[in-house]
C-alpha cells in the first residue's frame, strides 16, 4: 500500500484535508502532520503527527515516525502555509488587519512567513528524498498566484513575504525535479487562485466582500473563486500516473486570472 | 479511482487516427467519454475532414452533435494536403529554406485548425454553460525549435496566444481553455522518421531519463478534462520529462 504525507491538512476547511481525504480514496495510507491537533479527531483513518514545519527536527522526527508506522514513503505534499494563522500562537487566529509589503512588514513578520511557506518545504522535501527514491513517487508542492504576480498593496490577508516565499517554492520545485527525476520521483506544483477554503472566509470577514488576499474577486475571468475540491482534485492527479511524464512544472489554477 | 467528470460525457478529438490524438481517444474511452474522433487521415472510427477548410469544419459540427471536451491534437510539422495525408516526418530546416508554402501549410496545419474548430464549437459551449477546450501547443514554442524550424514553432507559439485570449473570453461562460505542450514523445510516425533512435545522450540528459509515450500526454488530457480541470484556465501544460520547466 503506498504511503503519502499530507502537510498542513488538520484545518477541516483546508485543501491540504481534502487531499488528505482524497488520497485515502486512491487507496494510500496518508500521513497527516500538522500543528493542529484540534482537527486530528475528524481524520481518524490517517497517522496524524504533531508537526511543527518550521522546525527541521520536528520535521525529521515526523518522516522517521511515518516510515517507522508505515515503512515507506510514495508521496509528499506540502500544503502547509499562510501568512498568518501559521504558529501556534495563532493557529485559528483572524489575519491581522492592514497590508503587509516587503517595505511595511516586520523583521519577525518576514522570518515567520518565510519559515513557514518555503523552509518549511525545503526541510519536508530533504527527509523524505530518501525514503522517495527507494521505489520512485510524486512530490506536490502548493505555491500561489502570488508568486505570479505579486500581491497589490492595500491588500489584507496576505503579505509581501508570502509572495516571495512562494516564488521560491517554484525555484525549490525545478530544483529537485533535477534532483530526485533520475530516482524516479516527479516534482510539480500548483499556483492555487483564490480557493473558497476556511482561509478566504476568515479574509473576506474583515474585508469587504470582493476583496480577496490577491486583490479584487471580480476580476477573476471564470467569475468565480475556485472550489477546494477542483484544488485538491489537481493535487491527487500530479500524485498518479495521470501525469506520468510531467516534472518541475508549476500549474496554474486561478479560473484564467493569470495566465503564465 | 476514475477521474470525476467525466462518465457520460461527450468529446471531440481532432488528429484522432494515429499517434497522441489516438492515445487520447482511448482513454477518454476507457473513462466513459463518447468520443467523435477526426481526422484528415482516414482510419477505423474516423470522420474524415480537413480542418484547414471552414467547409469541412461546419459539416464536422453538424455530425458531431453537442461536445463537452474539445481536443485539438491535430497538427505536426508535416505539410499534410488531402491526397497525402500522413507523410514523412520533416528534419530541421534553417530559416532560409522555408518557403511559403512551407510556411503557410504548416501554419494551418497547427493553428488554423484549432481556430476554426473553437470558432465553430465555443458558441455552442457557450449556450450550454459547459466545456473543456484542450489545445496543443509544443516544447518548439516553449524553448524554439531546433529539431523542426520556425513555421512549426511560430504556429504552436500562436496556439499559446489564441488560448490564453480564449481563456479570458470563454471564461465568463464556464467554458476552460488550457494547452498541454508536449516535449519529446516517441509515436510510431516519430520512429518512423528515425528520431526514434535519436541521441541516447539527449534522452539521458532528460531528468526523467525516458522519452515520453502518447498515454503520458493522453492522462493530462482526462485530467483538464476532469475535475481537477474545472477552476484551470489559460494555462500551457509543459509535460516534457523535465526538459524545459517554461516561464
Amino acid at each position: 500500500m503506498k504511503v503519502a504525507i499530507v502537510t498542513g491538512a488538520a484545518k477541516p476547511d483546508s485543501i491540504g484535508h481534502e487531499v488528505a481525504l482524497r488520497l485515502l480514496k486512491e487507496g494510500m495510507q496518508v500521513v497527516v502532520a500538522d500543528l493542529y491537533e484540534e482537527g486530528f479527531a475528524a481524520l481518524r483513518q490517517c497517522l496524524c503527527v504533531r508537526c511543527d514545519v518550521a522546525d527541521p527536527s520536528s520535521v525529521e522526527d515526523m518522516v522517521a515516525r511515518a516510515v517507522e508506522r508505515l515503512g515507506r514513503i510514495d508521496v509528499l505534499v506540502n500544503c502547509v502555509g499562510g501568512s498568518w494563522g501559521i504558529t501556534r500562537k495563532d493557529l485559528i487566529a483572524s489575519p491581522p488587519s492592514g497590508f503587509r509589503g516587503l517595505t511595511s512588514c516586520s523583521l519577525d513578520d518576514w522570518r515567520t512567513i518565510v519559515a513557514a511557506n518555503l523552509d518549511a518545504v525545503f526541510y519536508s522535501c530533504r527527509a523524505a528524498a530518501p525514503h522517495l527514491k527507494k521505489q520512485g513517487g510524486a512530490i506536490v508542492n502548493v505555491a500561489s498566484i502570488a508568486a505570479r504576480k505579486g500581491i497589490p498593496p492595500g491588500s489584507e490577508g496576505s503579505s509581501g513575504p508570502y509572495a516571495v516565499a512562494k516564488a521560491g517554492v517554484m525555484g525549490l520545485t525545478r530544483q529537485l525535479a533535477l534532483e530526485l527525476g533520475p530516482h524516479g520521483v516527479r516534482v510539480n506544483c500548483v499556483a492555487p487562485g483564490v480557493i473558497a477554503s476556511g482561509r478566504l472566509k476568515r479574509v473576506l470577514a474583515i474585508t469587504q466582500q470582493d476583496h480577496g488576499p490577491e486583490g479584487s474577486l471580480k476580476t477573476i475571468p471564470m467569475g468565480r473563486v475556485g472550489a477546494v475540491d477542483e484544488c485538491a482534485a489537481l493535487i491527487v492527479a500530479l500524485c498518479t500516473d495521470d501525469t506520468s511524464y510531467m516534472t518541475g512544472v508549476t500549474v496554474d489554477i486561478n479560473g484564467a486570472s493569470y495566465a503564465a | 479511482m476514475p477521474l470525476e467528470g467525466l462518465k457520460g460525457r461527450r468529446a471531440l478529438v481532432t488528429g484522432a487516427a494515429s499517434g497522441i490524438g489516438s492515445s487520447i481517444v482511448q482513454r477518454l474511452e476507457r473513462e466513459g467519454v463518447a468520443v467523435v474522433a477526426t481526422d484528415i487521415h482516414p482510419g477505423k472510427g474516423i470522420a474524415v475532414a480537413d480542418l484547414t477548410d471552414a467547409d469541412d469544419v461546419e459539416k464536422l459540427a453538424g455530425a458531431a452533435g453537442a461536445i463537452d471536451f474539445l481536443v485539438n491534437a491535430a497538427g505536426g510539422p508535416a505539410v499534410v494536403t488531402r491526397r497525402d495525408t500522413l507523410p514523412p516526418i520533416p528534419g530541421a530546416i534553417a530559416l532560409e529554406d522555408v518557403d511559403e508554402k512551407t510556411w503557410s501549410a504548416v501554419i494551418a496545419a497547427n493553428l488554423t485548425t484549432a481556430f476554426l474548430v473553437c470558432r465553430e464549437f465555443a458558441p455552442r459551449m457557450k449556450a450550454r454553460r459547459f466545456g473543456r477546450i484542450v489545445n496543443f501547443a509544443s516544447i518548439a514554442a516553449r524553448r524554439g525549435s531546433d529539431r523542426v524550424g520556425v513555421h512549426y514553432a511560430a504556429a504552436k507559439g500562436g496556439i499559446i496566444g489564441l488560448t490564453k485570449t480564449l481563456a479570458l473570453e470563454l471564461g465568463p461562460h464556464n467554458v476552460t481553455v488550457n494547452a498541454i505542450a508536449p516535449g519529446f514523445i516517441r509515436t510510431p510516425r516519430i520512429e518512423q522518421a528515425g528520431w526514434g533512435a535519436a541521441s541516447a545522450a539527449f534522452i539521458e540528459s532528460l531528468p526523467l531519463k525516458r522519452a515520453g509515450r502518447p498515454d503520458d500526454i493522453a492522462g493530462v488530457v482526462a485530467m483538464l478534462c476532469s475535475k481537477a480541470g474545472g477552476y484551470v484556465s489559460g494555462a500551457t501544460i509543459d509535460v516534457n520529462g523535465g526538459w524545459y520547466f517554461g516561464p
